[in-house]
């Protein structure tokens, strides 16, 4: 990857660049351009030095080089010397990029020019050169040096890419109609050419229809252990096996560009920063541009409970700390000495503990990205005898299970190894699997049966599929068969997006963005590249062709989405009962101390919702919710610090569900708005913002017409009441 | 579902971005609170038995040696979460702050409050502990009532209070009750009665009452003899509940070989942890305008030590010190708000700006879903093809009627035909896409009848291009003879583990093991644990003893077969290279005496080294002989020479 590389462009500024053609909706110049940029700005992208870039403009009015002074050689500029670009580069090419007024100037000549930037600039050092020459090809040129041309390339080892505007391109399927002779001419010199020097001739159509494709950066491979794979115990016993391994990555998950925090320099003032902006304005928001950014610098401070201390919090000095852990509720502090003490000290060694059959593993309990392990490199009895690992676990339809600790006092790891034959490559693949303490075990029911409280086996429900919907199913996942259905360059059946042509989104969306705004600071986004979205939704002529089935599963599946909460008064509440279904109600209403209808302030939640499910008198209802309302109230009142509000706050959410449930938000909302009252006036016990915030925090404002129907509070009033402090 | 976040901390809320995949879903905390029963026939002592497997704890004993377990466990798995013990029908009684001794109106009798409800503290382990281990201290406490009947609704009218308290607003709040008596009302109608109402205030308060029922040799527990009256199928506070599990915790029957402690032990294991969804009713789309509804569960998450923290060890007890982070502007050191920060990417040299919106709009790829775009054989997933652990899905008829129906059928068609789904999955609002296979998962049971592996589908992430590394250059396949090949078949045969398959449960982490091992043993002012148990270290014996003989006429193969390659391709420059590279490597092979280097005579031999470390001569060595040593002994190689003459001389002082 460290290899060098030199590029120059060769951009035809030329007037005729300035047409529109093509039924294009812009000028041939920024039709060029999109893949020029793309081109220059991936580059940017990767940050390195050693990744070069010259740019030359072709029949542009001025002439800037240093055979300036030789005839034929006028109309062209050095708009860029061979360097890494940086934004400034970039930004100055911007300006300087603009179709020209004139139509001389010698391509030629320029790709001659090209030639000497690049040996004087690389000399004989190890480079990648290339040139890339992007015209409309309706300039003259004189022809009479190109055989030394194509010599010169050739022994320089530069590549040639000529990308032309509406150049005829048969293996692409494009040939521009009413073309004139002179640039049928020129194409066909520049087409001689790239075929003497071994480069490439290419349309822009095909050059700008793959720049969607994202590219892929590689990256070289660390190995991540080295050392012997054993098979007993090689200190003790002589009869143990060691196998010298190395492992690298297999996959890797690829990290978006990660963006860093700066603030808006103080000297700044907003108004100015938005007119010198470059950047677009969203929402009143504004991107600051580049130099009015400040960095940012975080600072930790550390607190404790004091109760002496206002707002019951104190700073501390980080001298003060020492390091250590919680157990449980508990401190534990760890003196420096004994900063390993928790520590679990290994050795370095990867071990096989025993085999299993490959199906007894499970692919749903890999833990981890992948690796390959093969045997040290050149060393060809250590290959022989991985081979023979491998073979025999392949042809044994097994997996080996390992432990690994990479390095010195790292936690060990356990590991399943599967063996991995392909022609060029023979090796195994590790992916962890888990501990005993990495499992939850949750239990489900079982989804092709029903076991009823009673301890019957049902196969008939109605959240079982019965025969006709199994039926359905079958045929829709048969007809929905993705692995044969792409054909591949010879037009043979083969598997539709397998995982080299899935990309990550996210990643090269953001690249892409930033790229885009480094050349074109006020022009909106292009929508994301078709091969970025191609994974997310199922391809139209199959979705197509399996509609029937689909329609079956959906008749006979019967799906049916549940309306927003039933309007009716007497709500699902069924009476609920336990196991046994014993009549709890009635018990509750021959209890002494339900029978008095009086929210206690010990037992309030569950007398609330009992009082509401036995009544049926709005008056009642009203009541129920003045007593709860007058309870939190009291919770909060009576709170020392902030003791009670985790029980006021629950009050407030039960009132919310049960109330909107009844669909009396109007109850709720009174509720609510004499609490508020209360509470900023400071007359529940003084200051209680930090109740306010709970309120707001779990979003326990008034219910409004969004929520129900019966609400007279609109959204934005809702918003208002949370929001005011 | 209400919050309770730290009030002072608001600011650093929402400050990350879509960086963390599982950390940012909102927790949701558990409180269990544990009525262990403590009477005549609880704490009877099992009849003496010669059998190794025999039970010898009491009913009570093996309640409280589970609870004990439990917060250890969960001090590991759960730090947030809470929990309590109170024993039931004890002649002694003590409750939050009251006085055990205080005369007249106690408010609950005969219930003593062993560990109030909260995150377990180091004393409440310590207190479990000596009344576990200590007979003297159970033979103090754990003495029943005299008064004949104990009066149930009391007590669950005590774990009313307490989670009212203690834990006003856990989404998950549980009642642990272990009993052997299945009817504690038979004759009173009346307490019989009040029992249900408080069970009933317990429902609707949001506490689900889970039941440990314990039968004996003479007497098979019966629930619908009292108990149906009081549990219910499940809380309306917990949304996430599926339907119910009829399955009871198996009735223990002393004798046949699974112990009462083993018993209980498994079934509230199962119940250890509540089931928390990931994520709620997000759309499965199985094709243009068919969506059902499912939940999503993280089953498989890597535990990991607790990270370290501060500690203020100037008060009166030692106190964790809360960070908080500030952002201070770089030109003006003024304090800054998380919305005046800006984001920006470097880009050649320069900051190029994004607003939050833009950002947003960019990342956004449309709502959550798991959209199935079709289907591929399993056969088509190489193994390589993984990048993190799975999330496991499993329908909910809350948003779309028929959506379990709907996915049993397609659960059971892809188990039938070995396929997996391709799907398109985005999570939360604006979380980054996936694209991921979505795996059949065949429901798992073990001998016991319980349940291993859940019956649903599992959302198995896989790579994008970007994310598949290439395989490392190997230069020439070098492929060993069938016959090579035969010699190692057998060695895999030989070695398969027990019961031919790979049991997570048999191998706990050992590193997190040691970690909390070591910190229990500070916070209880214990004896430091001399040294950690490690059921990762192969059985170096066993394997030894099957296959010792095979791998030694491995070896033998794989010399000769070496030798007649390296003959036959003695001219290539290449393999010399190689050659000169094997002669490092003990000569008879990689099959006996594996150190490496030392072995072979060239390196520096462990008397030697010994001879120098007693004359403090060390260093004298090469840097290159003390990795080659270092390497042998399997320490570590990096540093610098000081480092490695430290190592060295560590390796002896240690001896």
């Amino acid at each position: 990857m460290a290899t060098k590389e030199a590029t120059v462009f060769i951009i035809d500024i030329g007037k005729s660049m300035s047409e529109h053609n093509g039924g294009r909706n812009e000028s041939d110049l920024q039709w060029a351009m999109h893949y020029i940029w793309d081109r220059v700005t991936s580059t940017v992208a990767t940050g390195r030095k050693t990744a070069q870039i010259g740019v030359i403009a072709l029949r542009s009015d001025e002439t800037n080089h240093d055979l300036s002074g030789e005839e034929g050689y006028q109309h062209i500029s050095i708009l860029q010397p061979i360097s890494q670009i940086l934004m400034t580069n970039l930004r100055d090419l911007r300006g300087l990029i603009k179709s020209s007024n004139t139509e001389n100037g010698d391509a030629l000549s320029a790709l001659v020019i090209a030639i000497q930037m690049i040996a004087s600039h690389c000399k004989k050092l190890q480079y990648v050169r290339q040139i890339v020459l992007v015209t409309n090809g309706r300039g003259a040129m004189d022809t009479d040096d190109l055989p030394d041309i194509a010599k010169k390339l050739l022994e320089d080892s530069i590549e040639l890419l000529v990308v032309g505007v509406d150049f005829d391109d048969l293996s692409y399927g494009y040939k521009e109609e009413e073309k004139t002779d002179l640039k049928r001419e020129n194409e066909k010199i520049l087409k001689g050419l790239t075929e003497q020097a071994g480069g490439i001739f290419g349309t822009l159509a095909q050059a700008t229809e793959e720049l969607g494709m994202p590219r892929v950066k590689s990256t070289r491979p660390v190995p991540s252990y080295k050392g012997p794979l054993t098979l007993g115990d090689t200190g003790n016993y002589d009869t143990a096996l060691s196998i010298n391994v190395e492992r690298y990555p297999r996959t890797m998950v690829a990290a978006p560009p990660s963006a860093s925090s700066f603030a808006v320099k103080s000297d700044s003032a907003p108004d100015e920063t938005s007119a010198q902006s470059s950047a677009t304005v969203v929402n009143g928001d504004t991107a600051p541009s580049e130099g009015s950014l400040a960095a940012v610098n975080m600072t930790r401070v550390y607190q404790i409970q004091d109760e002496s201390a206002p707002g019951g919090k104190r700073d501390v000095d980080r001298e003060e700390l020492a390091k250590g852990y919680t157990y449980g509720r508990k401190a534990v502090p760890i003196s420096e000495s004994e900063e390993n003490v928790t520590k679990f000290e290994t050795s370095a060694g990867f071990e096989i503990i025993g085999f299993v059959p490959a199906e007894s593993h499970q692919r749903f309990t890999d833990m981890s990205r992948t690796n390959v392990i093969i045997a040290q490199k050149t060393d060809e009895k250590q290959y022989l005898a991985l081979s023979s690992f491998i073979h025999a676990l392949h042809e044994t339809d097994s997996f080996a299970v390992a432990r690994l600790v990479a390095k010195e006092n790292r936690p060990p790891l356990i590991l399943i190894l599967a063996p991995s034959i392909e022609p060029d490559c023979e090796c195994l693949i590790d992916v962890e699997i888990p501990f005993a303490e990495d499992i939850r075990s949750y239990r489900f029911p079982p989804l092709d049966r029903i076991i009823t409280v009673s301890g019957k086996t049902l196969t008939q429900h109605r959240n079982l599929p019965n025969d006709a919907l199994t039926r359905a199913m079958d045929g829709y996942v048969d007809h929905m068969d993705l692995s044969l259905f792409d054909r591949d360059e010879e037009g043979n059946p083969t598997e539709y997006l397998p995982m080299d042509e899935t990309y990550s989104p996210v990643l090269h969306r953001l690249h892409q963005a930033i790229r885009w705004r480094a050349v074109h600071p006020m022009e909106a986004f292009p929508p994301p590249p078709a091969a970025l979205t191609r994974a997310s939704n199922p391809p139209e002529e199959l979705i197509k062709a399996a509609k029937p089935f689909l329609d079956k599963v959906q008749a006979t599946g019967d799906v049916k989405k549940v309306p927003p909460k039933q309007l009716s008064r007497k709500r699902a509440r069924d009476t609920i009962k336990p196991l046994s279904g014993l009549d709890v109600d009635a018990l509750l209403h021959q209890d002494p101390s339900k029978r008095r209808r009086v929210i206690s302030s010990e037992n309030a939640i569950p007398d609330f919702k009992q009082l509401l499910a036995s009544s049926e008198d709005p008056n009642a209802i009203a009541d129920a919710a003045r007593q709860m309302g007058a309870r939190v109230q009291e919770w909060i009142e009576r709170s020392l610090g902030d003791s009670g509000y985790g029980r006021a706050i629950e009050g407030i959410r039960v009132m919310r569900e049960e109330l909107s449930e009844f669909e009396e938000p109007g109850l709720y909302n009174e509720v609510m708005r004499g609490l508020k009252e209360r509470l900023m006036k400071g007359e529940l016990g003084g200051d209680r913002a930090e109740m306010w915030w709970l309120v707001r925090v779990n979003r326990l404002g008034l219910i409004d017409r969004t929520m129900s129907a019966r609400s007279e509070v609109d959204e934005e009033e809702a918003k208002r009441f949370l929001a005011a402090k | 579902m209400a919050e309770k976040s730290n009030f002072s901390r608001r600011d650093e809320e929402d400050e990350e971005e879509e960086e963390v995949d599982e950390g940012d879903y909102k927790t949701v905390k558990d409180a269990v609170l544990f009525a262990i029963d403590v009477s005549e026939s609880m704490l009877r002592k099992p009849e003496a038995s010669d059998s190794k497997k025999a039970d010898r704890d009491n009913a009570t004993t093996a309640a409280l040696k589970c609870a004990y377990s439990l917060m250890q466990q969960r001090i590991i798995s759960n730090p947030n979460d809470m929990m309590g013990i109170v024993l039931f029908g004890t002649e002694q009684s003590k409750f939050q702050g009251e006085d055990p001794n205080s005369r007249g109106g106690l408010a609950y009798p005969h219930i003593y409050l062993l560990a109030d409800l909260d995150v377990p503290d180091a004393e409440d382990v310590k207190t479990l502990k000596q009344l576990v281990e200590d007979k003297e201290e159970a033979a103090r406490l754990l003495v029943p009532s005299s008064e004949k009947s104990f009066n149930l609704a009391n007590l669950l009218f005590c774990a009313n209070q307490i989670f009212t308290m203690k834990a006003p607003n856990f989404s998950s709040r549980r009642l642990f009750l272990v009993t052997d008596n299945d009817n504690p009302h038979f004759a009173n109608k009346d307490a019989r009665n009040s029992a249900a109402v408080r069970a009933r205030d317990l429902y609707d308060l949001g506490v689900k009452i889970e039941l440990f029922p314990i039968s004996t040799p003479t007497h098979q527990f019966n629930r619908s003899t009292f108990y149906d009256d009081i549990v219910y199928e499940s809380t309306p506070s917990d949304p996430d509940a599926p339907a119910p599990m009829s399955s009871a915790a198996k009735p223990s029957a002393s004798g046949d070989g699974i112990t009462l402690l083993q018993s209980l032990l498994s079934s509230i294991n199962s119940k250890a942890v509540p089931r928390r969804a990931l994520f709620s009713n997000l759309p499965l789309e199985l094709g243009p305008g068919l969506r059902i509804s499912v939940k999503g569960y993280i089953v498989l998450k890597r535990q990991e030590p607790a990270r370290s923290t501060y500690i203020y060890m100037q008060g009166e007890k030692p106190q964790i010190a809360v960070g908080k982070t500030n952002v201070i502007a770089g030109d003006t050191a003024r304090h800054m708000e998380t919305t005046e920060i800006k984001k920006a990417f470097n880009f050649g040299g320069e900051q190029i700006v994004f607003t939050k919106d833009e950002l947003a709009a960019l990342r956004n790829f449309g709502d959550p879903v798991i959209r199935i775009i079709g289907f591929k054989p399993l056969s088509m997933l190489p193994i390589w093809a993984a990048t993190k652990p799975a999330t496991f899905i499993y329908p909910s008829d809350e948003e779309y009627v028929g959506s379990t129906r709907v996915f049993s059928a397609l659960q059971q068609k892809l188990v039938k035909a070995q396929r997996y789904a391709l799907v398109w999955f985005i999570a939360r609002r604006n979380a980054a896409p996936m694209v991921a296979a979505l795996l059949p998962g065949k429901e798992e049971v073990n001998e016991e009848g319980a349940q291993v592996w859940p019956p649903g589908l599992w959302i198995h992430p896989l790579p994008f291009a970007d994310d598949i590394r290439q395989n490392p250059d190997m230069g020439d396949v070098v492929r060993a003879s069938d016959e090579l090949v035969d010699y190692m078949h057998d060695i895999v045969r030989n070695l398969q583990l027990p019961k031919a398959h790979y049991d997570p449960k048999r191998y706990p982490n050992p590193a997190l093991q040691w970690h909390y091992r070591v910190l229990q043993a500070i916070a209880l002012d214990e004896d430091m644990p001399e040294k950690a148990e490690d059921h990762t270290i192969p059985r170096y014996k066993q394997i030894h003893k099957r296959v010792g003989d095979l791998v030694v006429e491995w070896g033998q193969a794989l010399d000769q077969e070496y030798a007649a390659h390296a003959a036959k391709s003695d001219s290539s420059k290449k393999l010399v290279a190689g050659l000169k590279r094997a002669a490092g490597i003990p000569g008879d092979g990689p099959s006996k005496k594996a150190k490496l280097l030392a072995a072979a005579g060239q390196g520096v031999g462990d008397d030697e080294m010994r001879k120098a470390f007693e004359k403090s001569a060390i260093d004298k060595f090469k840097v290159q002989d003390l990795k080659d040593w270092l390497y042998g002994k399997k320490l570590s190689t990096t540093g610098k020479k000081a480092d490695l003459v430290e190592r060295v001389t560590e390796f002896y002082e240690s001896k």
